[in-house]
């Protein structure tokens, strides 16, 4: 069952397109958005909470038309914006007592148990909290209000290594039960590698892919050859590096020309990523 | 609508700024100007209250609510205008007290007229005011200052008038002016206060609506 269907969305800034960008998120799994800064991971999570008007493209959370049923998916949906705090000096026992109230699930025993699960002290202000305990005290008010779709925009930005890691062990813990989603953006490419299933990659505002992670991965490569070898398979690649030895680029598997003399290696998601930044850059390469 | 009130008074508006409400005691003053006693709520309360909350992100944090983008809106607007009806209220006994304590004023009397007076001076306030805040939902500088300036000039304007028009002085007087006048004027007050609001309601909601946050 879809969660969150994304249908051509539109968007258009001074600088900025976002263009014709479709996904579906499936119930029961985490989807990590990554793309480099920029590239309209937030623009995209705020129209699916009509932050932003859209001007074409249909937005569906829970099979409901995310501007005409608005507050009814918004009863449903936890939300975390990286970077933006609210309400720094209020305490948090404070910032829930406001927060509950615009929720009819609110469950202040549910509340209750994963305040102390995840070792959160309510007398505290928000601004007293570390990143990763910030990002729990929003995991822990979407959970009291029994959410089904999690929309977190840079939650591990920020956090150290073993923070990091906290919270996307949580990720995991949630959707055990096959209710809930996921989807957060990120451009740390590890948090994917340890807990997306699905993986959707935006580049300067269009859709690259949205697929099963170890699909993505595996319909790329890195190839490496000498600069004559370059001269012939240039536009094959997505971008490429140049350095003294030759080139380094990455290709889409299918067009992978096996009678081609360069060394074939398996890509990873950092690599996808740092060579579609690259594409469309000019033709002076770094040299390396 | 409720829940976004209780926010309001909660986590924006400071509680220390209840403390300020308290400024109309100045109409204890002897012949002075009244209207600067209650215009202490836009001089220093309002703009503050909205400071306080742009740098709380309030406006982030209210759209990720289950609440309508329009109720955001009444409820700001509504909690100003729970702030004046207070100044008023607070105001109402330090003006009896300076009707039993001192003659007629040189400037316009604390009496029912003024108070239809301040309403309709709020009625500007808010009216420039809100839908100004509401063009970006962020900018507060030059809206207050153009909604201060109008509203202090409609004071300045009905304390002049009563000079140059002695029959407007005689009244509106405390104690030999016409209590139906200043009865009408209240009640006019009042209308133009609401339907003033209404309007400010209208436009900014609708702005508001159009914004890309």
């Amino acid at each position: 069952m879809s969660v969150l269907n994304i249908q051509k969305i539109s968007k258009t800034y001074a600088n900025f397109k976002l263009k014709d960008v479709s996904f579906n998120l499936e119930k029961g799994y985490i989807m990590g958005f990554i793309g480099v800064n920029g590239a309209g991971k937030t623009t995209t999570l705020k129209s699916i909470l009509n932050m932003i008007h859209i001007e074409s493209g249909n937005i569906s959370v829970f099979n409901m038309d995310s501007e005409k049923d608005e507050l009814q998916i918004k009863q449903n949906i936890g939300c975390m914006f990286g970077g933006i705090d609210f309400y720094p000096k209020q305490k948090i026992k404070c910032i829930k007592d406001v927060v509950k109230r615009f929720y009819d699930n609110w469950d202040e025993e549910v509340y209750r148990k994963y305040l102390k699960y995840f070792n959160l002290d309510e007398e505290k202000k928000v601004c007293e909290l570390s990143n990763g305990m910030k990002v729990k005290f929003n995991l822990v008010l979407a959970l009291s209000h029994g959410a089904k779709l999690f929309i977190f925009d840079e939650p591990t930005t920020g956090l150290d290594p073993a923070a990091r890691d906290d919270v996307l062990e949580i990720f995991q813990e949630i959707i055990e039960d096959g209710e809930k989603s996921i989807i957060f953006s990120t451009h740390i490419v590890s948090d994917l590698e340890k807990c997306a299933d699905y993986i959707t990659y935006i580049d300067n505002g269009e859709i690259i892919a949205s697929t099963l992670k170890d699909e993505f991965i595996d319909s790329y490569r890195i190839v490496k050859g000498s600069k004559k070898v370059l001269e012939r398979v240039k536009n094959d690649l997505i971008s490429h590096k140049e350095n003294s030895f030759g080139f380094m680029g990455l290709i889409k598997f299918e067009n992978i020309n096996k009678n081609e003399e360069y060394e074939i290696f398996e890509a990873d998601l950092e690599d996808i990523m740092i060579y579609y930044a690259k594409r469309g850059a000019s033709d002076e390469r770094i040299i390396v | 609508m409720k829940e976004l009130l209780y926010k309001e008074f909660k986590l924006a508006v400071n509680p220390a700024f209840y403390i300020l409400l308290l400024l109309p005691v100045l109409i204890l003053i002897p012949s002075w100007i009244y209207f600067i006693a209650m215009s202490y709520l836009f001089f220093i309360v309002i703009p503050n209250v909205f400071l306080m909350a742009n740098s709380n992100n309030d406006t982030f944090f209210s759209v990720l609510m289950p609440v309508k983008k329009s109720d955001l809106v009444k409820s700001k607007l509504m909690s100003v205008i729970i702030l004046e009806i207070l100044n008023i209220a607070i105001a109402v006994p330090f003006a009896i007290i300076n009707f039993i304590l001192y003659k007629n004023n040189f400037f316009m009397d604390p009496n029912i007229a003024f108070f239809g007076f301040v309403l309709i001076m709020y009625a500007i306030f808010n009216l420039t005011f809100i839908p100004g805040y509401y063009k970006t939902g962020y900018k507060i500088a030059f809206p207050i200052i153009k909604a201060i300036i109008f509203a202090v000039l409609f004071a300045f304007l009905i304390e002049t008038t009563r000079f140059v028009f002695p029959d407007m002085r005689t009244l509106f007087d405390t104690r030999n002016g016409s209590i139906i006048w200043q009865l009408l004027i209240l009640v006019a007050g009042i209308i133009i206060f609401v339907l003033s609001n209404i309007a400010a309601f209208k436009i900014s909601a609708k702005r508001f609506e159009k914004l890309d946050l």
